[in-house]
């Protein structure tokens, strides 16, 4: 019996009409177990991100199951795929997504009140969060004001306000310099060691390895590939 | 609701157009609605002035401007009706005026018994200024400039008949660009060439035992050749008939809704490029598991924090311009009322506005975070 903790099972995806047709995911299957960091790696167009929009709820498979926290998600309405995304799932980005118009601090709170609009103490714990990853001095610094290495900071204690059980990561550090990039790294690894979170990081950068538990290679929308790493 | 506030503060070009869009739309709402306002009260001030509970005219007259005489046993019929306390006669007519310096200018005369109501204006009422003759003129003083009187009394000439201008009113000013002068009754007839017994409008007033309607209804039976309307009635008639069927109301409603049309597309232009600006940041709220009504609300918070502003800087353009537009136009007349009710249809539009915005933002495909 697998654990179906996180994952997909004969999961295949299509994007395009006719000639015009990609098939992104071929018949995936993969579960990714409670409090590991998995890497997701392969060329461009293996089907990485569509495997992660899957693994989001972000996108529904043509054919096949989609588990979070072992239930099949398939079957929900959009308003329950979202709910689902509001308890148990959040995403760091490439490209950091924050709120352009927000204070990092402000950032931060927004995503305490989108898992629980009724919680209160919002800005003490987004500060807490700052502080914890080194941003104390930047809590009302806008996103223009900060640097890479700390737009994704604040990025990822967005992601871990309201403590959810998953992180899906797309690129965290193609942005970064070796520094900061190891620094997110670092960070990551820390959600799964101290806080038992379940971490999947999509990636084409090998500095990854030596932070992840095992590594999937996905070749024209396949599995090539599974390795241990740690 | 701080990023919806964040949003448009941080696009302040963009703020500033649609405040704006707003602003014009209150400010051309409110000044066409003080226009209207100001036009229905002119139609019927002269009717509304009076103590009278009802008005009895000629068959068929539309407005007070259009009276025709009716005989003077009307009036003693009516005087000889169960519940009539007391009855007073008006009569208007156009005349030539000519101003002291030689002018002639055409004029409406307007006269009236003194008992007509404590608000008509007439030289012989209770209450007039003392030395005043009783068959002494009187011009609103927004005429001042077609009457062109530089002192008073003032030697003038009535359709020929010498008169003389005593005193400046206010509040009864040209209606219709042509300005009315008041006198009594008995001077009136005089220069109109209507006989003392004849009347335009008879106006009655009901003993405290009896009800209007039914003193009204046995007039219209005792009296089936003119028309016989309470005073509401009249005035109803009165400014229906200028405002509708002349079409000079409806010219005033339509540049009030053009206003509230060119608010609304300016606004929803602006709001819908702001919406298509932050699109991404819709997209990512909607990944981070915001609701559809989390997201429509933001939208819509920025509508409305929009069209709050602008009704405001709408309101305050627009008070000290109608102020200004009283000395050209003076019977325009901003209630109080009319400046809370005109938020109501500008937040509206704001709302409005926001609809293909808030679409919009909610079939954003969450899914677009992971296209860097």
């Amino acid at each position: 019996m697998p654990n179906h903790f996180l994952g997909v099972e004969g999961a295949s995806v299509s994007f395009g009409k006719r000639e015009a047709q990609v098939r992104a995911l071929r018949g995936v299957s993969q579960f990714f177990e409670r409090g590991t960091l998995s890497l997701v790696m392969g060329p461009s167009g293996s089907g990485k991100t569509t495997l992660l929009s899957l693994l989001g709820c972000l996108l529904s498979p043509d054919e096949g199951t989609v588990f979070i926290e072992g239930i099949a998600v398939n079957g929900l309405s959009e308003a329950e795929r979202t709910t689902v995304r509001q308890k148990k799932i959040s995403f760091v980005f490439q490209a950091f997504r924050l709120f352009h118009s927000l204070s990092a601090i402000d950032n931060v709170a927004l995503g305490f009140e989108l898992r629980d609009a009724a919680l209160p103490g919002r800005m003490e714990m987004a500060r807490e969060l700052l502080v914890r990853f080194g941003l104390g001095d930047k809590l009302n610094q806008e996103p223009n004001e900060l640097s890479p290495g700390e737009k994704q900071r604040v990025a990822i204690a967005r992601a871990l306000a309201g403590n959810p059980p998953i992180l899906l990561a797309d690129e965290p550090t193609a942005s970064l310099d070796a520094h900061a990039g190891r620094n997110i790294c670092q960070i990551l690894r820390n959600q799964v060691d101290d806080d038992g979170r379940t971490v999947v990081v999509v990636t084409h950068d090998p500095r990854w390895r030596e932070f992840a538990d095992r590594t999937i290679t996905l070749c024209d929308g396949q599995i090539e590939q599974e390795e241990k790493n740690l | 609701m701080k990023l919806a506030w964040q949003n448009i503060i941080h696009d302040r070009a963009r703020f500033s157009v649609t405040v704006l869009g707003v602003s014009f739309a209150v400010f051309l709402m409110v000044f066409q609605g003080s226009l209207l306002v100001g036009f229905l009260r002119a139609a019927s001030r002269l009717i509304d002035a009076s103590d009278s509970d009802i008005w009895i005219t000629a068959r068929g007259v539309q407005a007070f401007e259009f009276g025709t005489p009716i005989e003077g046993r009307v009036r003693e019929m009516a005087a000889g009706i169960p519940g009539v306390l007391e009855t007073s006669r008006v009569c208007m007519a156009f005349a030539v005026y000519r101003t002291p310096n030689g002018k002639q200018q055409v004029v409406a005369l307007v006269g009236a018994d003194r008992n007509a109501g404590k608000h008509f204006p007439v030289p012989d009422a209770p209450g007039s200024a003392e030395g005043m003759s009783p068959d002494a003129v009187l011009y609103d003083v927004s005429d001042r400039d077609l009457i062109q009187v530089t002192a008073m009394p003032a030697e003038v000439e009535v359709n020929r008949h010498h008169a003389s201008i005593e005193r400046q009113i206010e509040g009864y000013g040209a209606f219709l660009g042509v300005p009315f002068l008041f006198t009594s009754y008995r001077n009136a007839s005089r220069y109109m060439g209507v006989g003392p017994e004849e009347a335009m409008f008879v106006l009655l007033r009901v003993d405290k035992g009896y009800s209007t309607a039914e003193v009204q209804q046995n007039l219209r039976q005792r009296l089936p050749e003119v028309d016989v309307l309470t005073r509401d009635e009249f005035a109803r008639k009165s400014r229906t008939y200028w405002t509708i069927k002349t079409g000079a109301g409806g010219a005033i409603l339509t540049a009030a809704v053009l206003g509230f049309l060119i608010g609304l597309v300016v606004v929803s232009q602006t709001i819908y490029a702001n919406t298509m600006e932050n699109i991404e940041e819709y997209a990512t709220l909607k990944a981070l598991g915001a609701s559809q009504a989390f997201v429509a609300r933001i939208v819509l918070a920025q509508a409305l924090i929009c069209g709050a502003v602008g009704s405001i800087l709408g309101l305050l353009a627009v008070v000290p311009s109608i102020g200004y537009a009283k000395s050209l136009i003076p019977w325009i007349y901003t209630p109080w009322w009319l400046l809370l009710v005109m938020v109501v249809p500008s937040l509206a539009m704001c709302s409005l506005a926001s609809i293909a915005s808030v679409r919009s933002a909610l079939t954003v495909e969450p899914g677009r975070v992971f296209r860097a």
